[in-house]
């Protein structure tokens, strides 16, 4: 420390690489913060669609205000805000506020703007920033939907003796005791799980436990417990606030498929200890507030937080965000200027933004309604959100959802809990809007969608909100948990459940755990051999393979990118930073064939027929067939044939929201002759999924499976006389 | 080298640090997100930031005369007090500053109206204050003088030797409107400028000073063997009794709440001692437990947050009670407080002058079960009407409830007293 005192006059040894303790202590009464303002989510669709996650309101105040204001509150002076998705609107939003650089009160000395347009992860910001070494010393690592009130200046203190005293000691990171009992604010679904040596503070190990872990345990390694004490600690609020040192992101380029900070990046980082020597350290607060609005669920507690005052100062009456003007009323409510309440109302514990005019004997309670917004008579708004200017009309109920800006809600309509209704939907006079139903203007890649009278009414407009790839997730993903505004496990059966219904789940009927549509949901047929139980459970990270070995494949499937070489290497190691199980991959390699075959058949300059889609799938691109055989196949013993054909048949099921089923069937017929053809799959392979039981399953994947019994006969006769490679099959299409 | 003193939030002593480099403007709105966020709080803290920024205010802002720098004033002080609504002190200190411009810039006047021929005292009307320099008309140079001058400027060139030209007296050239003003132009912005100054600097000495002349009425109010009630004393409290004790045995029954954050170490370690010392007692009662012991007490002293001109007073929540207690047992009740939180307001309906605030003080957010059932709400401050109380002794002495117009009336411009700094500052 002396050392260091005495480096203080050459402050200007710019030249010094940054990772020296030199270096390191250069601009230290500068502390600089790094946000990051994109999820890689979807956890707040529709509404993220259109609006980045930072700038959706909580308490009538956009989400990025609160982490900004927390960041000032702290002596922050210089802030790197890390922006993909949406990144212009973030950009336009700070530059017309009070934080923007040019602006007199800006509190940060600096504030710069970092795009990464290609990112896919947050591991993608944060390698991208150690390139750039533009940090010179510890720094606070935030998101942008982090609300807090505590002060870090203890933990910063703790932080630098820590790394004074050991210069391994790179992260603390800032958690808030919440108890062991159940707690709103909470994350549900997925509880971080630390293995913590309370005497060193050290975190020793973590974990994500969901419900859909079979057998809820965490696996340690043994020398974790060597001659320490350690507390397993799961009654933690985490949001994410990290104070790092520059190694840390040199920790974050050397693995270059993290992605997520704490179940990839810390998991992978504590685990690897022996290898990397890096110590990560927690400091516990018990006193002071922080979450982060990380999903609905989050969204909905936290409002709630803010307006019982557990925030403070962060709440509505202290008019934190310029030109608020809430005071509070009677009855626990919250009011800004301008607003008109009808005598007969009844409003308690509620925010009222500016010009809202509620009629009579309106009963508004636990809601957020934001500015200009028109209520009318004999409404009764219940722990609701209702953004600005929408209107609700005379007579509707609103429980328990979100309506966003512009939302219209018509006369007497009623909508239910969970539902969330996106910008600018209209919803015609006396619907009824089913519990959790999401309904938006626009699609989730963007596109603007017919309005599906059936569900918002004749006069209304917006269409049920539906992202594919929602279907594709795996079932045993926790993050679905999280997509919805209530949490529930109600659809998922997952209590009932015997030891073997984790690898059902990867099966279950699509719609099942759906959380647009749990009241379509069939009961499933739990009927499963035991003999199936895969080993797709308990892998924490295993929740983005699907999606990236899907597109990865897809990119190079279209021919955008690569070629089956690399992208085998790429599958590989993907898998194996995922601890990825072969069901998982096969579903992943049979999933992106067939989205690519539907591609073609859908195309819009020439739509190819099933047959010729296959054809082109599998042999357009070189090494593709191989590339299924080693990667989607793998050994070619019978029982893996027979899981591939399950797989493409499941695939083939599930675009069926996409084309018709029967042409889904054909393609699936024609995909496991022209596999066969390519001696991908053997005879004994195809009959042994046609007799398969789990294939004949009801809905889609019967019908899907009906177009294969002429492939199949003709098959079993090939047998039978052992000759002809005849085509004519194919005619049956 | 290491991080800044005290860690890296801001607070009260960063913000006086940083005043000077700042541009105006910057500080302002510092100290309003400061106030927002309580960063800054408690009346003496808030008083000292508020007489500090106008301060900055008067000194660097581009004021050519008195309506503007106290149109000036007046929109920074709404928004320092729409800042922290709660803590009267804010506008006091505004409503004093203001005071203080009226009351030079009336000497100026005084002094002018004595020597200048009428016409000295007419000058623009404040909307043509903003004619840029650069089209008024020069200030006449010696030589053009004969054929140029007016009484004017004659006088203002005889009246100040130092005469720069300044736009102010040179616009009021191109003045033909007899439109009476209520200031004159100063005739020497610097000279007002450095009064008011002086005077805003005198505030923040009298801000600083105020325990240190309260405790010299300790011997009035405390005699030995006395039982004094105290209710979380506040540094003023502490000190008036410290005093005392050093001369007198009393015994002192400090109140404090319950609550559920959880502080080891006594905040009064320091001055429990400083009583003991001297042989006083203290003892420690939880605020449950006050009933039981008001029948001994023969005083209670409270420090003031804020106190109105009605006469009652802002104090820490808890306090309402003692003085309710000790008026059913017809106890004495003293208030304790700088004349600087005598507020002229007269905002009627209590609510506005408590503040709730987390309730993480009684029940730990780590308590779900409270948290997600139990509405649970923690008042920051609350207000004792002034039925409650018997004496208000400030640094000028003590007072009773009908003197604290007269105070008002000492310190703050009638102009000024009903000056509503809560009207909207937003649009």
């Amino acid at each position: 420390m002396s050392q260091n005192k005495a480096a203080r006059g050459g402050a200007s040894s710019k030249g010094k690489r940054s990772n020296k303790p030199g270096a390191e202590e250069k601009r230290e009464d500068v502390l600089q913060a790094v946000l990051i303002a994109d999820s890689f989510q979807t956890r707040f669709e529709p509404f993220s669609v259109e609006r980045p996650r930072c700038l959706l309101p909580l308490a009538n105040t956009p989400l990025i205000e609160y982490t900004l204001e927390f960041l000032a509150m702290n002596g922050v002076q210089e802030v790197f805000i890390y922006c993909g998705a949406h990144h212009e609107q973030i950009e336009r939003y700070i530059h017309d506020s009070r934080w923007s650089p040019s602006s007199r009160s800006c509190p940060f000395s600096s504030l710069e703007f970092i795009r990464i347009a290609d990112a896919r992860s947050i591991g993608d910001f944060l390698r991208d920033l150690d390139k750039r070494n533009i940090i010179d010393g510890d720094f606070v690592l935030v998101h942008g939907d982090l609300v807090a009130n505590i002060s870090l200046d203890g933990a910063l203190a703790a932080h630098r003796a820590r790394r004074e005293a050991n210069r391994d000691s790179c992260m603390t990171m800032v958690l808030r005791e919440a108890g062991d009992g159940g707690h709103n604010t909470k994350t549900n679904g997925i509880t971080p799980a630390f293995i913590i040596d309370p005497n060193a503070k050290r975190c020793l190990h973590y974990e994500e436990i969901t419900p859909f872990q079979t057998d809820r345990y965490v696996t340690l390694d043994p020398t974790v417990l060597e001659a320490r004490e350690a507390e397993a600690r799961t009654d933690l609020i985490d949001a994410e606030i990290d104070i790092c040192t520059p190694d840390v992101l040199a920790l974050w380029s050397e693995s270059f498929d993290y992605e997520l900070p704490r179940a990839n990046f810390l998991h992978g980082v504590l685990k690897d200890w022996e290898l990397n020597g890096k110590m990560i350290h927690t400091e516990i607060i018990n006193e002071g507030y922080s979450a982060r609005a990380s999903n609905l669920q989050m969204y909905d507690a936290i409002s709630k937080d803010v307006l019982s005052g557990w925030a403070y100062p962060f709440t509505p009456e202290c008019n934190i965000f310029p030109g608020q003007t809430y005071r509070l009323r009677g009855d626990n409510t919250y009011q800004e200027d301008e607003v008109e309440v009808a005598p007969g109302s009844q409003v308690h514990d509620s925010i009222l933004g500016k010009d809202t005019h509620i009629g009579d004997e309106s009963s508004i309670s636990n809601s957020v309604i934001g500015r200009s917004c028109r209520i009318g008579s004999n409404v009764r708004i219940v722990d609701s959100f209702v953004w600005d200017g929408a209107t609700i009309h005379d007579g509707a109920v609103v429980e328990h959802s979100i309506i966003a800006e512009r939302g219209v809600v018509g006369k007497k309509v009623y909508v239910h809990e969970g539902s969330l209704i996106s910008y600018g939907v209209s919803l015609s006079d006396e619907t009824d809007v089913e519990p959790a139903t999401m309904l938006s203007l626009l699609s989730y890649s963007g596109q603007a969608v017919s309005p599906q009278p059936e569900l918002v009414g004749s006069q209304g407009k917006g269409a049920l909100f539906h992202n594919p790839e929602d279907d594709e997730a795996d079932h045993d993903d926790p993050s679905i948990l999280q997509k919805s505004l209530i949490y529930s496990l109600e659809d998922l059966d997952i209590e009932t459940s015997s030891v073997s219904t984790l690898a059902d789940d990867d099966y279950m009927s699509d719609d099942e755990s759906n959380p647009i549509s749990p009241t379509a949901s069939q009961p499933t047929s739990r009927s499963r051999l035991s003999s199936f139980a895969s080993d797709d459970s308990g892998a924490p990270s295993y929740s983005g393979f699907h999606s990236d070995a899907v597109h990865g494949l897809l990119d190079v499937l279209r021919g955008t990118s690569g070629n089956f070489e690399s992208e085998k290497l790429e599958f590989t190691s993907l898998r194996l930073a995922n601890n990825a199980s072969d069901g998982a991959m096969r579903r992943a390699v049979a999933t992106a064939f067939v989205r690519r075959a539907i591609e073609l058949m859908n195309a819009e300059s020439e739509p190819l027929e099933p047959i010729k889609a296959a054809k082109q799938v599998l042999t357009s691109r070189e090494g593709a067939s191989e590339f299924v055989t080693d990667v989607g196949v793998g050994d070619r013993s019978v029982t893996e044939q027979t899981e591939f054909a399950l797989a493409v048949q499941k695939a083939c099921a599930n675009s069926a929201k996409l084309v018709e089923v029967a042409k889904a069937g054909n393609l699936l017929a024609a995909m496991l002759q022209q596999m066969y053809d390519l001696d991908i799959l053997e005879e004994e392979g195809i009959l042994g999924w046609w007799e398969d039981e789990r294939g004949k399953e009801d809905g889609q994947m019967a019908g899907v499976r009906e177009k294969c019994q002429a492939l199949v006969e003709w098959l079993e006769n090939a047998d039978e006389e052992e000759s002809e490679d005849d085509d004519d099959d194919d005619d049956d299409e | 080298m290491g991080p800044p003193k005290g860690g890296y939030a801001p607070d009260l002593d960063k913000f006086l640090d940083t005043l000077k480099s700042r541009p105006v403007d910057a500080s302002v709105d510092f100290l309003i997100s400061l106030l927002k966020r309580r960063q800054i709080q408690g009346s003496e803290s808030c008083a000292i930031a508020t007489a500090r920024v106008l301060l900055q205010v008067v000194a660097k802002d581009k004021w050519i005369d008195v309506d503007q720098l106290i149109g000036r004033i007046q929109l920074v002080g709404r928004k320092l007090v729409a800042a922290q609504p709660h803590e009267l002190v804010i506008g006091n200190i505004v409503k004093r500053v203001l005071g203080l411009i009226r009351d030079e810039a009336s000497e100026d006047r005084n002094d002018i109206a004595n020597d200048s021929p009428p016409g000295g005292t007419t000058t623009l009307p404040p909307s043509i204050e903003t004619v840029p320099v650069e089209k008024s008309i020069r200030p006449p140079s010696l030589a053009a003088f004969g054929s140029f001058a007016r009484s004017q400027s004659m006088f203002t060139l005889l009246s100040d030797p130092d005469f720069i030209p300044s736009p102010s007296s040179t616009s009021q050239l191109g003045s033909g409107s007899s439109t009476p003003q209520r200031y004159p132009q100063s005739t020497n912005v610097q000279a007002l400028k450095s009064e008011v100054i002086d005077g805003i600097e005198e505030i923040v000495d009298e801000i600083r000073q105020v325990d240190e002349q309260i405790q010299n009425y300790a011997d009035i109010y405390i005699h030995p063997g006395d039982y004094i009630m105290v209710h979380q004393p506040s540094r003023t409290v502490q000190r008036f009794l410290t005093r005392a004790a050093s001369k007198r045995k009393f015994t002192v029954l400090i109140v404090v709440d319950p609550s559920a954050s959880h502080i080891s170490d006594d905040p009064y370690a320091s001055f429990r001692k400083a009583l003991t010392s001297g042989g006083s007692t203290v003892v420690n009662i939880m605020n449950v437990g006050l009933m039981a012991y008001m029948s001994r007490v023969d005083k209670v002293i409270l420090g003031a947050r804020a106190i109105t001109s009605t006469g009652g007073v802002v104090v820490d929540s808890g306090a309402a009670a003692i003085a309710r207690a000790a008026r059913e047992q017809g106890r004495t009740v003293i208030v304790l407080g700088g004349v600087y939180k005598v507020s002229p307001d007269s905002r009627s309906h209590q609510e506005a002058f408590v503040e709730w605030g987390s309730p993480s003080k009684y029940v730990n957010f780590a308590d779900g079960r409270m948290v997600g059932q139990v509405k649970v709400r923690n008042v920051v401050a609350e207000f004792v009407s002034s039925e409650l109380v018997n004496t208000y002794v400030t640094n000028l002495g003590a007072h009773s409830k009908d003197h604290l117009h007269g105070i008002i009336a000492d310190h703050y411009n009638d102009e000024d007293v009903n000056f509503d700094l809560f009207g909207k500052t937003q649009r």
